[in-house]
């Protein structure tokens, strides 16, 4: 079993190769060149230098999102690419469960927080245990009152992590039962890790099939549905 | 990379750089195997215009099946294609980025080399598809919804910008004028088939710049014809578009005509979306017979955007200046003079 894992939902890139017995080699830029030119070379260079040929992979994992929409795309082009050139499906992964996965040795409540910018945030819920993190809910988008309220509905406290538990770090502490984890970005490591499970179950799809996780519609179909109402 | 490029090279062709996404194949640079393109106009007419955002998202769910289909089509394997070119610009950031990541994976996936395309560039490679049989210096007249220009090509790859629109694009204000009469979207073909009803003297709209300068401007047109419609408000539509359609013709077949024998051009090349319109083809072809000079017009399914003529720009550009690097990023902005 052998994975690609592409990960570009945030403003980082990263690419990793892995399978059952880990990590095979990982790049990580936290912050730098443009996800467009970054992607392709990180691939080049993961498998030159792991002694791997993109022929010997048997799926391409890639995080859908949430997040940059247009860093998100970068990503999931090149995955559906190459699982088309190479005949081999794809293992979509969301932002939100490779930040939870981060946090597989907490044992409590786990909340990855992904900065949607225009001060909104994307999080989900998930319990972290002996057996695992699972998820709790659908991921869900919103102002960060929206977090800080269904936190506080839950009742119970909370990780935080991702870039927008960071943006908004004293909000989310003013205002919740929670603590901050320095995770900011998915990493590609997890995404592969989370994927060569999945993928041992067959858990995957045709690259044509992969869409992205956006959670948020473009401004202007929003606008113009406004304007319906208006007229 | 060092690889022969002749007429055998068979190189396939992505195009995402506005409302269509794109994928043909190519053999030596002329020889069109298949072209697929996916139009997007349906999910953009009701904003009038392309919205970026809805552009990014329709590329990203139709680039593997398109690239799929130009594939089935040419009836070849995929381990025939010798490189993958894609347009890395000018055009929407966010949709340029879909296809130049897919290229990119294909070429890594394929071990074959990427080549990146200006989009401008391309749309003149569009008029050689039918017929390569070029004597440089030529005149190339580029006329779209985001660009007016006229370039002197003194050979593959050499540019020399001779004039440009100094407001609108003249593909612009097509589509300014029919939002303006009604007419729909996109307005180019929609002023194309209105004007064959009308009558394009009822009306003597001005024609701007016609002053010995190789520089366009349209606004004023397009406010002259909002003005004589406030005035005349019973007036035929059909009238007014094809005396729009004539005003902008006359001026670019007259300043393509102008810069042609300045250069002393052996022929003018028209490329872009408005190289569609009939009334643009018939007089520049009336004007290049009169003048004893080639006109090289695109196909009509070759002027709006396609992959064929950037498998055949990457053709040109992989012979004459080698593969493009891996981490060459989207250009938004690209202009066509590089050098």
């Amino acid at each position: 079993m052998l994975i690609l894992g592409i990960e570009t939902a945030t403003e980082s890139v990263g690419v990793a190769l892995g399978g059952r017995d880990g990590v095979l080699a990982s790049v990580a830029i936290a912050r730098g060149r443009r996800h467009g030119e970054t992607v392709a070379p990180a691939v080049q260079f993961a498998c030159q230098h792991a002694g791997v040929e993109l022929r010997d992979l048997d799926a391409v994992a890639v995080d859908i999102g949430p997040g940059l929409f247009t860093g998100m795309r970068v990503g999931i082009a090149t995955a559906k690419a190459l699982a088309m050139a190479l005949d081999i499906p794809v293992v979509p992964v969301t932002s939100l469960e490779v930040l939870a996965e981060a946090a597989e040795s907490y044992r409590g409540l786990v909340v990855p927080v992904v900065d949607a910018r225009k001060g909104e945030v994307f999080w989900s819920m998930h319990r972290s245990d002996e057996g695992g993190v699972t998820a709790l809910g659908e991921p869900s988008i919103g102002g960060v009152d929206d977090l800080v309220a269904a936190l506080g509905e839950r009742g119970q406290h909370a990780l935080c992590l991702g870039d927008g538990a960071h943006r908004h770090a004293t909000a989310l502490r003013d205002g919740a039962d929670c603590a901050l984890s320095s995770e900011r970005h998915p990493s590609a490591d997890v995404l592969v890790a989370i994927a060569v499970r999945r993928a041992l179950r067959e858990e995957w799809m045709s690259a044509d099939l992969v869409a992205p996780l956006y959670l948020r519609r473009p401004d202007a179909e929003i606008n113009w549905e406004t304007r319906e109402v208006r007229a | 990379m060092i690889m022969r490029v002749d007429s055998d090279t068979l190189v396939l062709g992505i195009e995402t750089s506005c409302d269509e996404t794109a994928a043909a194949l190519v053999m030596g640079g002329t020889d069109v195997i298949s072209s697929v393109v996916s139009s997007q106009i349906d999910l953009h007419a009701r904003f009038g215009g392309v919205v970026p955002e809805v552009a990014g998202r329709a590329h990203l769910e139709q680039i593997t099946p398109v690239v799929r289909e130009a594939i089935a089509d040419a009836g070849v394997d995929p381990r025939r294609i010798n490189a993958v070119a894609c347009t890395v610009g000018p055009g929407l950031i966010g949709a340029l980025l879909v296809g130049v990541s897919a290229a990119k994976a294909l070429a890594l996936a394929w071990e074959v080399p990427f080549v990146g395309v200006n989009h401008l560039e391309a749309h003149l490679y569009s008029a050689f598809l039918e017929d390569d049989s070029l004597e440089f210096p030529l005149v190339v007249l580029l006329v779209s919804g985001g660009h007016t220009l006229l370039i002197e090509m003194s050979d593959h790859g050499r540019y020399r910008l001779l004039g440009g629109t100094i407001d609108d694009a003249a593909g612009e204000a097509f589509d300014k004028v029919a939002r303006y009469l009604d007419l729909g979207y996109p307005g180019g073909p929609a002023i194309d088939r209105a004007a064959t009803e009308g009558d394009p003297e009822a009306i003597r709209f001005p024609r701007a710049m016609s002053d010995g300068g190789l520089d366009f401007s349209f606004s004023g047109l397009k406010t002259a014809v909002v003005n004589h419609v406030r005035r005349h408000p019973d007036v035929d539509s059909r009238d007014v578009a094809a005396s729009f359609q004539a005003a902008v013709v006359d001026v670019l077949v007259d300043k393509a005509r102008l810069a042609a024998e300045r250069v002393g051009a052996t022929g003018i090349v028209l490329g872009g979306g408005v190289a569609a319109n009939s009334a643009l083809r018939r007089d520049l072809t009336a004007v290049g017979e009169a003048d004893g000079r080639r006109v090289f017009l695109p196909g009509r399914e070759m002027c709006t955007d396609n992959a064929a003529m950037i498998a055949a720009a990457g053709w040109h550009r992989l012979r004459d200046d080698g593969p493009s690097p891996l981490d060459l990023g989207a250009v938004p902005s690209m202009p066509i003079l590089e050098s």
